[in-house]
């Protein structure tokens, strides 16, 4: 048991995560053709604009949807119908946390393989400063309210104003990057058009593919540029008490080396700073587990489930895998990105 | 030979003869050591390394980078009470014996500089008497880099301010090696440090176990011995004595110090060959089983890791590494450094603190009180030494260690 648990904590997690996001983006894309269907309320974008393909559908297509009811006439039924969706999402959730972000959700298998390229091309990624790191972060629940508030407006007259046109009903998807991108992957280029059957549809799908525009843009140039945008995301974090799996931080034990806040991709500053918190899984967080992986402490950083640790850091561990290199992601950049200073005397 | 070139040529023979002769089971993997502190302070012969040698004064200086350029760091702190004699001369009364020191080793380009020259000396804002005596390096012909480092570590607007720093220290290594930096060449310089410190820490692992497996007085020789021996040499060195201390049973040692208090050792640096305090506390019965200082703990504990391979996020890794996790007692706001000590003596399980400040430091100094209230507060008893590079106070250190290595001794353990 000992030794197997030695063998995990020197393990790369890094590269185990890739090929589990592959084999998590064909069950989520493809798993349909094969029957699968895990749920309507999955925590993460499987789109259900991919078609029938997919093994399951991302929640808030549906809550949209439900969203979208007369709430004087049939406030009861459709808070029952609601909660029962509602109640399968959080069960989705709370065992793997927002380990759905970093380990399952297409959009985000897809950053990282945006990254990956840039990385190939030995271009140099962005980082943003504190201050507009914060900023950015907020936009998340502005989205939020991007997925709740048009369908009621639909159906409800909110604060007096006209109700609002009948496509703005699924306003939040016409402007995902999920809806245009992920069809793609299944054969259907039709998202990417402009949909010119009504005056908002022409305005939420040129939005949408603005988002597409500035998803592609951003990944390219920041690591899981989306993510600190993402309503998922904010969502998700709202029943982050409820979840199983956790990320946990012993402050006692950190010395605010800074490695983990380089590492993560969503570039999360707390993580190296704050010594106070136990539980690291905030709502930027994606549990990618890098920061773990990247930790030299002992046990300052681990993953929990359920209060057992999945995955601890140990200063072995950090040691045997800088052994190659002081480089923690892919390894592959490294050739490329030497040219860029060559070592050579000034002439 | 000058009669200076032979007072601190004797006064590190006498510091080696009593740590090898003085003490019994010496292991084996310590030879390599001893004969390199041989060649270098006794025999007068400049360290081993390839390419300019660039002096560094401070752990805030990553080394990692003077490496990456073909280079090979120095550290340039004086241990030697004749060198700081000779110092004193420049000096006002109450300078600290290491500033002292450090200026009479560069008057005379003594050992460890062995009559070497340096290509660049980096001198980090620290403390002041350091930064003053880089000044009178510079009369005296050293081409010295000022590195600014921001008076407290903790907020963003210091690291930024401190990565503008270290950006600027690159230009003027690459200016004085006629390099480049590298992507390819700091990644392996940083992996060769990283392996270098994988096993100080394997040695402090072997340490934190029950029973003395080595005593203090060597392994603070082995971690000052990293700035002084090729890289790779160095790391081969420790990787064999720590196979040796995972393999032998110390017979002798565990007969004298198997019941000892265990010390960790605080304040100001023991620099070679003024191991005055360690090595009395170790003849008096005591086991230094941990330390927080610069020539040790505070510049090899800490490893880096980065992102990228892109000097923009190398660099700065290593500016973060050198930044944060520093306990220099020169920030303003220590509560790391005190915490981190606490953690220390917790896990290596400390009987005692022994803080040691050389007269005139003041930055160790300033923080005695505060660090001796939170050891207090934890119940380990620590005692505060004034000293310097001066064999005059011996008697009297005898007798105080003494009595606090009976206290810690006597101490419940929990």
């Amino acid at each position: 048991m000992s030794r197997w648990r030695t063998w995990l904590n020197r393990g790369d997690v890094s590269r185990f995560r890739t090929w589990f996001q592959l084999a998590a983006f064909a069950l989520l894309v493809y798993g349909g053709s094969a029957a699968v269907d895990l749920s309507n309320n999955l925590p993460t974008f499987a789109c259900p604009f991919a078609g029938d393909e997919r093994g399951g559908t991302c929640f808030l297509f549906p809550l949209q949807h439900m969203l979208n009811v007369k709430l004087a006439r049939s406030a009861v039924g459709a808070l029952i119908g609601l909660s029962m969706s509602l109640l399968t999402f959080v069960v989705w959730f709370a065992v793997l946390n927002k380990a759905w972000c970093g380990w399952l959700c297409p959009l985000g298998t897809v950053q990282d393989w945006i990254t990956r390229l840039r990385q190939r091309l030995g271009v140099r990624g962005s980082e943003y400063s504190e201050a507009t790191f914060r900023r950015l972060s907020a936009i998340k629940y502005f989205f939020l309210l991007l997925v709740v508030i048009p369908p009621l407006g639909v159906a409800n007259s909110l604060f007096g104003l006209p109700r609002l046109p009948h496509d703005a009903g699924a306003t939040w998807c016409q402007l995902c990057p999920a809806r245009t991108l992920l069809p793609l992957f299944t054969g259907r280029t039709s998202e990417l058009a402009i949909d010119f059957s009504t005056t908002t549809m022409v305005v939420l799908s040129s939005l949408g593919l603005l988002m597409l525009g500035v998803f592609l843009v951003g990944s390219f140039v920041k690591r899981r540029f989306f993510c600190l945008l993402c309503p998922m995301s904010a969502l998700q974090h709202l029943f982050g008490r409820l979840a199983l799996l956790r990320l946990s931080k012993d402050g006692a034990r950190c010395t605010r080396c800074g490695n983990c806040a380089r590492a993560c991709d969503i570039g999360i500053p707390e993580i190296a700073t704050d010594l106070e918190t136990t539980n690291m899984t905030t709502s930027n967080c994606m549990l990618c587990l890098k920061c773990v992986a990247v930790c030299p402490e002992t046990d300052c950083l681990q993953a929990t489930f359920v209060g057992f640790p999945v995955y601890r850091a140990t200063a072995a561990g950090f040691f045997a895998r800088m052994g190659e290199s002081g480089l923690v992601a892919p390894k592959a950049g490294l050739g490329n990105a030497s040219q860029v200073g060559n070592g050579e005397k000034h002439s | 030979m000058s009669t200076e070139t032979a007072g601190h040529a004797a006064e590190a023979e006498r510091l080696l003869d009593a740590v090898e002769h003085d003490f019994p089971d010496n292991p084996a993997g310590m030879r390599p050591f001893y004969e390199l502190y041989r060649r270098i302070y006794c025999e007068g012969q400049p360290r081993r390394g390839s390419g300019p040698l660039i002096g560094v004064t401070c752990v805030q200086v990553p080394e990692e980078l003077i490496r990456a350029l073909g280079a090979t760091p120095l550290r340039l702190c004086g241990g030697s009470y004749s060198q700081a004699q000779k110092g004193a001369e420049q000096l006002p009364a109450r300078t600290c014996s290491l500033i002292a020191s450090t200026v009479g080793m560069l008057a005379d380009k003594g050992p460890p500089l062995g009559g070497r020259d340096l290509a660049l000396m980096v001198s980090p804002t620290t403390c002041q008497s350091k930064s003053k005596a880089m000044q009178l390096a510079e009369g005296m012909g050293y081409p010295v880099h000022v590195l600014e480092v921001p008076q407290s570590n903790e907020s963003e607007v210091a690291r930024e301010y401190f990565h503008a720093s270290v950006w600027r220290l690159v230009a003027r290594l690459e200016k004085a090696t006629g390099r480049r930096l590298g992507v390819r060449q700091l990644d392996e310089a940083i992996r060769k440090v990283n392996s270098a410190r994988a096993q100080f820490r394997r040695l402090k692992e072997l340490r934190a176990g029950l029973g003395p497996v080595l005593l203090g007085k060597d392994a603070l020789l082995v971690s000052q011995a990293y700035l002084l021996e090729d890289l790779d040499e160095w790391t081969a060195a420790v990787s064999r004595l720590n196979d040796e201390l995972e393999q032998r049973r110390p017979t002798a040692l565990e007969q004298r110090w198997g019941h000892a208090p265990r010390i960790l050792l605080a304040g100001s640096p023991p620099v070679f060959p003024n191991l005055k305090v360690p090595l009395l506390i170790e003849r008096l019965g005591g086991l230094i089983v941990a330390d927080e200082v610069c020539t040790s703990d505070r510049l090899l504990n800490d490893a880096v890791a980065y992102a990228e391979p892109h000097l923009e996020d190398m660099v700065p890794a290593l500016a973060d590494r050198s930044l944060r996790p520093n306990t220099c007692p020169f920030y303003a706001r220590n509560t790391e450094r005190i915490r981190r000590l606490l953690e220390q003596a917790q896990k290596m399980k400390v009987d005692g603190v022994i803080y040691q400040t050389f007269s005139g430091c003041q930055i160790y100094e300033l923080e005695q009180r505060a660090v001796e209230r939170a050891l207090t507060e934890k119940e380990i008893p620590m005692l505060a030494l004034e000293t310097d590079y001066s064999p005059d106070d011996l008697g009297q250190l005898t007798t105080r260690i003494e009595t606090f290595l009976d206290i810690a001794t006597h101490r419940p353990r929990s």
